[in-house]
């Protein structure tokens, strides 16, 4: 059988992949390079955009809708959150260059390995074939869980990085089990085929107990109740660029392939018992899961004392308000209205990804080496003596709370309204506590604001040096606040917007070849 | 005719591995028992027509896995199991366990029979030369991301393995001193 390989389709991960081997290569002949490598790493993810656009706008006709024998795609779900990786990984290594001179990580090691992670979540958007996308989640945990473990002598990094790794394999497996149980019920690894082939399961109990462990994996990923138990000591343990990198990119790649594997994959079809049952049961499943998870995430984020657990707990429950978007995806009556709740769910992941990499930038700056100071004292009365930093910092926490004016507002409106109009009673409900758990999070949100201004300082203070770098990231990441929440009319317009290979030949089913071992020897 | 007796044998063999792993107090020879039960697997998926992946458990399972639970059980130099006493009521826990795990293998066997599909129609799905050209073929794609994971699973453990500049009890002094 023919690979049906084209090169163009997976152009920006080939880019990143490429380098990601050059700047560990580079790194190794010219050592003590560490800001060459850093610039080096953004320009391959700046190039890397640039294949990425050419895809969306440009390609046209050139590049067909899916190939790799339909394993890959480019639709706007691919591209909307494949723009919002390149984006979370460029920041992060602005980011983290002050922090390998601080903590002297070996530059070239890291970098490549979070250009890597990048492949692994493109992937993970890009594939719509169980195979890829497993694949591409494992290349993007891996990385993580060295990269939390990259502060050898912290005795905390060390918990982070093995808890991560232990808990994060036991849910690959539960992932690939479910994978293959579903693949077991319909005899195809390869998403739109499945999506086709529920209605008539071999076995629907398998398509049932395949779906389930798959929600425990994915669930795992993105960190929802009750599936968030390492969140927290991982977070707070993992060196703090790391975590901003955990919160923001990983859980948005989950979010990616979790909605193309159940939105777009197990559809509901009318008429059909099991593909009413199978859809019943995971709206259910995940209405469930996303109200525990909001409910939890703020209430235990209320009585936290270190900032980078705070901001763990608030994570969780961005993953909950998120959720509410999928579940509203899984209802939606027609394609258009999918898309657009897809589009907004991609918004929601980039708005919360630049508010939070930035709080992450200033935790950072702040930390100082070892992280040392993480906690809510240490924050006492910086507000006036820092105000740049203590004023950008305070944007960030009225976006992810909510405030008007800013990227968390718009997007949170973007994800519950379309909720809130489908009228099914289930997404009222889910809308109305997410506004409730919204009042709730305004606690712990404001109270950082109100330590930093309004509290006496104790201990002495000296304002830090912002280098460059992250004067960058902190600018770019207010611009970006405002913008997408005064003007994100283009951005949401731009996430909508399918591809132009994918609106020409939409109309014309495209029957995807089966994958079947035995066919490939005729 | 000859199928099934060769079948039996390999079956006893693994029950009886598999009997003894459970109940020898040395672990060093559990697992030793363990590579018995690997290597008769091994065999029973030959008489069912899968070499490869007869050969794939010979490697990976029998081969990899278990050299490494030897040197970790060799390099922790554990002494003869004792009976545990604070470990009773797992038991009945485990009992409990074993029966679903015998249910479920019941009702496969049970779902197999009931299936229309004959198991003869894909009967040359397990061969060697017919994985070897889906890889290069259809599953290019995943075979060359497996190449990218492996290649970021070897920095990483680099990253993680590599002595220090500073050791860890030079770190810690430093730390007094300050």
């Amino acid at each position: 059988m023919n690979p049906d390989a084209n090169l163009a389709i997976i152009l920006p991960e080939i880019v990143v992949a490429v380098f990601g081997t050059i700047v560990m290569l580079y790194d190794c002949f010219v050592p003590n390079s560490r800001k060459t490598t850093a610039a080096v790493s953004i320009f391959g993810l700046l190039l890397a955009a640039i294949a990425l656009f050419w895809l969306w706008l440009f390609a046209g006709q050139s590049v067909p809708v899916s190939a790799w024998n339909g394993m890959i795609v480019t639709d706007s779900l691919r591209l909307s959150f494949s723009i919002s990786f390149l984006i979370i990984t460029a920041v992060t290594i602005l980011v983290s260059a002050v922090w390998v001179e601080r903590e002297d990580v070996p530059a070239g090691e890291y970098y490549s390995l979070l250009l890597f992670a990048t492949v692994g979540m493109l992937l993970m958007a890009s594939g719509n074939d169980l195979v890829i996308i497993f694949l591409g989640l494992e290349t993007l945990s891996l990385s993580t869980y060295v990269m939390a473990g990259l502060r050898k002598t912290d005795l905390r990094s060390n918990e982070a990085a093995m808890k991560y790794f232990i808990l994060g394999s036991f849910a690959s497996a539960f992932l690939l089990y479910g994978m293959a149980l579903v693949y077991g019920a319909t005899g195809s690894t390869n998403i739109s085929e499945i999506a086709i082939k529920v209605a008539n399961a071999n076995f629907p109990a398998l398509l049932l107990i395949g779906g389930a462990m798959m929600l425990v994996g994915f669930g795992f990923k993105i960190a929802c109740v009750p599936f968030h138990i390492w969140t927290p000591d991982v977070y707070e343990g993992a060196p703090t660029p790391i975590t901003g990198f955990m919160a923001a990119g990983p859980k948005a790649a989950a979010f990616a392939s979790f909605m193309r594997v159940f939105v777009l994959g197990f559809p509901l079809i009318n008429g059909v018992q099991v593909s009413a049952f199978l859809h019943d049961s995971w709206i259910t499943a995940l209405s469930i899961m996303a109200i525990l998870t909001m409910t939890f995430g703020n209430v235990a984020a209320i009585v936290q004392n270190n900032v980078k657990r705070m901001l763990a707990y608030s994570s969780i429950a961005h993953a909950g308000y998120a959720m509410v978007g999928f579940v509203a995806a899984g209802m939606a009556k027609t394609a258009d209205k999918r898309e657009e709740i897809i589009a907004a769910v991609a918004f929601y992941m980039l708005a919360y990804a630049i508010t939070n990499l930035g709080a992450f930038a200033i935790v950072t700056l702040i930390a100082e080496k070892n992280d040392r100071r993480t906690e809510f004292d240490d924050y006492n009365g910086i507000g006036f003596r820092s105000p740049l930093l203590s004023f950008s910092l305070s944007i960030f926490m009225l976006s992810l709370l909510g405030l008007p004016l800013t990227a968390g507002f718009i997007s949170k409106v973007l994800v519950f309204q379309p909720a809130f109009e489908a009228g099914s009673p289930l997404l009222v409900f889910l809308v109305v506590v997410a506004v409730v758990n919204t009042a709730i999070s305004a606690y712990y949100y404001l109270r950082l604001i109100v330590v930093m201004f309004f509290r006496e300082r104790v201990t002495e203070w000296e304002n830090p040096k912002i280098p460059y770098s992250l004067a960058t990231v902190l600018v770019f990441a207010v611009l970006g606040v405002f913008y997408l929440g005064i003007f994100s009319d283009g951005v949401i317009r731009l996430f909508k917007s399918s591809p132009s290979a994918f609106q020409l030949r939409v109309s014309e089913p495209s029957v995807q070849p089966s994958i079947d071992m035995t066919k490939a020897e005729r | 005719m000859i199928t099934t007796l060769l079948f039996f044998l390999f079956a006893g063999f693994a029950i009886a591995c598999a009997g003894l792993m459970v109940y020898h107090k040395n672990p060093l020879y559990s697992a030793i028992s363990l590579i018995g039960v690997f290597i008769a697997l091994a065999c029973i998926y030959m008489l069912l027509a899968a070499p490869f992946i007869a050969a794939v458990q010979v490697l990976v399972y029998a081969g990899a896995i278990m050299v490494l639970v030897i040197f970790v059980i060799m390099l922790l130099n554990l002494e003869e199991d004792k009976p545990l006493t604070r470990l009773r009521h797992l038991y009945l826990i485990g009992s409990i366990l074993g029966l679903v795990l015998l249910a479920q293998t019941l009702f496969i066997f049970y779902a197999v029979k009931k299936s229309p599909q004959s198991a003869q129609e894909q009967a040359d799905a397990g061969l060697t030369l017919n994985i070897g050209r889906a890889m290069f073929t259809e599953y290019l794609l995943p075979v060359e991301i497996a190449g990218v994971l492996l290649l970021m699973a070897i920095v990483g453990a680099m990253v993680l393995s590599r002595r220090l500049k500073e050791t860890r009890l030079d770190i810690a002094q430093k730390e007094k001193r300050r």
